[in-house]
């Protein structure tokens, strides 16, 4: 896995899109790989419970038939926080005040998360020398 | 033409035309404009703190209130009739919230990329419009006029780039805004997301950043910190699809929905129920 493309994908969408305040990548089952985010904030318990939330949302739109699940995006009164799927191998957690544009959020995630389940996969020699 | 002149001439003619409905500027951050017979009676931008964050942040209403007043304007954006029924705030003082945050967000739109303008149509109605609109003109002027402020400052900053930090040391008196400054800045948060933290204007709290960085409250750091990255020691696993779905149960017998019980902070401050 190449640190230096998955620190520079994180950098660049909470650049790019104004108001995200931290962002995490978490492999699929909660354990932490990265992350962005404030002292305020305990990462390793984000990945667990973006972990928990996307399965719990995966089973609720397959229980509703509500079709595949794009992501989940809990709303509060000092802003929202975004889980969104990274393939079948890994998450991210995205965390905006109340200025992010939650829409304009959605349509920069997308490529963005292409680009980071590709760096996640890939193995070279970074991945070997860890 | 620059992105200045692009929102100048829009705004321009809409004034000439009167025209009423929803002006999208495109950029960073951008922002829209809402318009009623060439005035501009609101404007949000992701860049500036609309009127319900500069009241929430700042303390005045919590959010449990907010979403009771919420309930009873039936569902409003922008439950003004409540806040001032309930004394949460002055008729007055709300006028002077929605109209700070109206040059507020011209003024964060201005002071950002500005790639395009777009009119709109009606749309959705703003949340919270002033009740007099302001000339389009006017509003631009102020807007430079503020900006043309920042960049005379010994240290100029601009709302979305500088992350600073606290200086390692100072004394001295701090005014409330300079404290919550130092409390907020870690060294990620630009003035803007300052401005949303500390439920303040965002030109107010980045000609304050300007000076504290001038004055040596403030410093930049040379490098943003990295980000730590830890690769599972076994590589990344790819999820297991979760098991078939449970045959269809048989339809239950109606039965009494389980109570939540109260915890115990709850019985402290209302008393055990009989």
């Amino acid at each position: 896995m190449d640190h230096e493309a998955l620190e520079l994908e994180m950098r660049g969408l909470r650049e790019q899109v104004t108001g995200i305040t931290d962002t995490a990548v978490a492999a699929a089952d909660g354990l932490l790989i990265a992350a962005d985010t404030a002292d305020t904030i305990d990462p390793e318990g984000l990945a667990a419970l973006a972990a928990a939330g996307l399965g719990l949302a995966r089973r609720t739109a397959q229980a509703t038939a509500r079709g595949t699940l794009r992501q989940t995006v809990t709303y509060g009164s000092h802003g929202c926080a975004a889980f969104y799927a990274v393939g079948d191998t890994a998450l991210m957690v995205v965390l905006g005040d109340e200025g992010m544009d939650v829409d304009g959020l959605h349509r920069a995630t997308g490529p963005a998360l292409d680009r980071i389940g590709s760096i996640l996969m890939h193995k070279n020699k970074t991945a070997e020398g860890v | 033409m620059s992105g200045y002149d692009l929102l100048a001439r829009a705004l321009a003619a809409c004034w000439r035309e009167r025209w009423t409905g929803v002006l999208r500027v495109s950029g960073s951050p951008g922002g829209i404009l809402h318009l009623q017979d060439g005035l501009v009676v609101a404007a949000e931008s992701p860049g500036a703190p609309g009127p319900e964050t500069l009241l929430l942040r700042s303390g005045r209403v919590d959010g449990e209130q907010w979403a009771a007043l919420v309930r009873e304007a039936g569902g409003a954006r922008w439950p003004a009739a409540g806040l001032i029924a309930h004394g949460y705030a002055g008729a007055a003082q709300l006028r002077v919230v929605c109209l700070l945050a109206l040059e507020d967000a011209v003024f964060a739109i201005v002071a950002g990329r500005v790639d395009g303008c777009e009119r709109a149509g009606a749309g959705a109605g703003p949340t919270a419009p002033v009740a007099v609109g302001e000339p389009p003109a006017r509003l631009l002027q102020d807007a430079a006029r503020k900006l043309a402020a920042l960049a005379a400052l010994p240290r100029p900053v601009h709302p979305d780039r500088e992350r600073p930090v606290p200086a390692p040391q100072h004394d001295g008196p701090l005014t409330p805004l300079q404290r919550a400054l130092l409390d907020h800045a870690d060294g990620r948060r630009t003035a803007r997301d300052l401005a949303f933290r500390a439920g303040r204007g965002v030109y107010t709290v980045t000609v304050e950043v300007a000076r504290m960085l001038g004055e040596g409250l403030l410093e930049c750091p040379a490098a943003p910190a990295p980000i730590p990255v830890h690769a599972p020691p076994e590589g990344i696993r790819h999820r297991t699809p979760p098991p078939p779905a449970p045959p269809p149960p048989q339809p239950p017998a109606p039965v009494d929905l389980p109570r939540r019980r109260p915890s115990g902070f709850f019985r402290l401050r209302n008393g055990t129920p009989k």
